[in-house]
């Protein structure tokens, strides 16, 4: 629409800042940036900071556990501060995701309840680790078996809710499968219910306590690690593709533009 | 190569065409690579214990596992048949190979959960050990997919039943779901010889 | 033959190859790892045949026929491969 008046000849800096004032998708574009930006902050913290991913064994010992807080008493406090600031985030994350099944033919009732479940499962599925972790490396001479209680909740709760992501990613698949409009290619619901699947993977990890099915046993979060990072990788580049294709009208999303 | 589009008639030197969905393809090429995943670690932990495995695995009986292999493989060939059904303009024939389908998923349904009550009733459950950890898990989380399976088939039914159930959009759909089935039919097989037969 | 037919035999093919299994004695449980590969190689086979027959991949272009056999030999390599891991790490 504005392509005509795009002033190519300019200098970058003076591109972007007309971009940012007048570019009609904007919004769309930093909503997507701050997806970007939130898992670019979010693996480093929980793989690197605080080091609480790979998840360390169930069937450790409390004097093993122990140890475990100690190695991370200044990365947990540090690394879920910083996740404490950014978990605002995710609501920008999920409305963009909303936002493409408002574009969708299907109901709006899609794009709500995706809204309303992602919302609430940030909670189960992120939160309550990092405040148990924190609480945990708070004071170090606390009871060992108060230390252990922590440990077990925290990881319990954090891979063992998997379930409250399920539905939001059958709900996406099924808009994606009814669309008419073409938001997203029939391969990309496909693979929401494959990461849906490893969701359903994931759940035993509430019985064992050992091996391949323990919360960091090799089939229950390794598989299911490249799993979700596939998946993680495809949905920030179809958002991508999507806004880029965006037309801001209620039709078939036209095909890729140059 | 999209699937739409091709007029019915099964005389050989027909063009090359992929059945169904390429993107359902794909879904499917991924979920055989996770599966695989789930094998190797069977495989590779079998291999490192194999008393404890095999005395485990002697509580399972074969024979069942065969009349299970056999009834998924029927179902498989009846929605290739109403596959075949659809794309011949017998939509009423195409109907009842997908019912076909459906009453043999039943009956591996049902044969399933009794399997599994037999052996949780006999002290054999998923934290028994870890054959039975490894039992459970591949044929739970098979027993999941054939449900969705059954959503498959329902589509099947849906498209075939409505109004434009001879258009290349329903025949591409049905192709599309009965992809889908056979792929649960084609990991049972490798979950039987992994689970049931294998030394 | 017609398609039908051709679905049938497909079915019978199958069909017998899952029975052979029974000829595997089950009655002194053995680890043998002869009979694992054996096994894994039939039913290896019988998947092909549910791609190339049930899944019509013999009439689909060559790069799915390509690609499906690719696949097969990638479940081959995977499975026979960490069964042998095992087997030497011990």
């Amino acid at each position: 629409m504005t392509s005509a008046v795009t002033p190519r000849a300019l200098p970058l800096r003076r591109r972007l800042l007309w971009h940012c004032r007048n570019n009609p998708k904007r919004e769309l574009w930093l909503a997507w940036g701050t997806l970007v930006v939130f898992y670019n902050v979010f693996f480093p913290v929980f793989f690197v900071v605080t080091r609480v991913q790979p998840p360390p064994q169930p069937a450790w010992d409390l004097a093993t556990q122990i140890q475990w807080f100690h190695e991370r008493h200044l990365g947990i406090p540090l690394g879920f501060g910083i996740i404490f600031a950014i978990a605002g985030m995710t609501a920008v994350n999920n409305a963009l995701i909303a936002y493409s099944m408002r574009r969708m033919s299907v109901s709006r009732a899609f794009g709500y309840s995706y809204l309303l479940i992602y919302s609430l499962s940030a909670v189960p599925g992120l939160l309550l680790l990092c405040i148990a972790l924190i609480v945990g490396t708070l004071r170090p001479q606390r009871d060992p078996r108060l230390i252990g209680w922590l440990y077990d909740f925290a990881f319990l709760s954090f891979d063992g809710t998997m379930g409250v992501f399920l539905i939001g990613s059958l709900i996406w698949m099924l808009a994606i499968l009814l669309d008419k409009n073409r938001v997203f290619p029939k391969w990309f619901g496909y693979l929401n219910l494959c990461n849906a699947l490893t969701e359903v993977v994931v759940s035993p990890c509430w019985i064992f306590r050992r091996g391949v099915l323990a919360w960091n046993g090799q089939i229950a979060w390794w598989l299911d690690m490249v799993v979700f990072g596939v998946y993680t990788v495809a949905f920030i580049v179809m958002l991508f593709r999507m806004i880029q294709r965006e037309d801001f009208g209620t039709g078939p999303l036209p095909a890729r533009v140059a | 190569m999209r699937a739409g589009g091709r007029t019915v008639g099964e005389a050989g030197g027909d063009a090359p065409f992929v059945p169904g969905q390429p993107d359902m393809w794909a879904f499917v090429l991924f979920e055989t690579l996770v599966f695989t995943g789930y094998f190797g670690f069977y495989l590779f932990y079998r291999a490192r214990s194999p008393a404890l495995f095999l005395h485990a695995q002697s509580q399972l009986d074969v024979r069942i596992g065969v009349v299970n292999t056999l009834v998924l493989l029927l179902s498989s060939w009846s929605v290739a048949r109403c596959v075949q059904s659809s794309r011949a303009g017998a939509s009423r024939a195409a109907l009842r190979d997908v019912a076909v389908t459906v009453f043999f998923a039943v009956i591996f349904l049902g044969c399933k959960v009794a399997e599994w009550s037999r052996l949780v009733r006999a002290g054999h459950g998923p934290d028994s050990d870890d054959f039975f950890t490894y039992y459970f898990f591949l044929t739970g989380i098979h027993f999941v997919h054939l449900l969705i399976g059954f959503v498959a088939l329902g589509v099947i039914v849906y498209r075939l039943r409505g109004a434009e159930a001879r258009s290349p959009e329903s025949q591409e759909l049905v192709e599309t779901c009965a992809t889908y089935w056979h792929t649960v039919d084609f990991l049972w097989v490798l979950i039987f010889a992994l689970l049931y037969v294998i030394r | 033959m017609n398609p039908s037919g051709r679905l049938l035999v497909t079915w019978l093919a199958l069909a017998s190859l899952t029975l052979a299994y029974l000829w595997i004695d089950h009655s002194r449980p053995r680890a043998s790892a002869a009979v694992t590969v054996g096994v894994i190689v039939i039913a290896l086979v019988k998947v092909r045949i549910i791609f190339r027959e049930f899944m019509e991949v013999r009439r689909a272009p060559a790069l799915l026929r390509r690609l499906t056999d690719v696949w097969m030999l990638i479940l081959a390599a995977s499975l026979l491969g960490c069964y042998f891991a095992g087997l030497a790490i011990r």
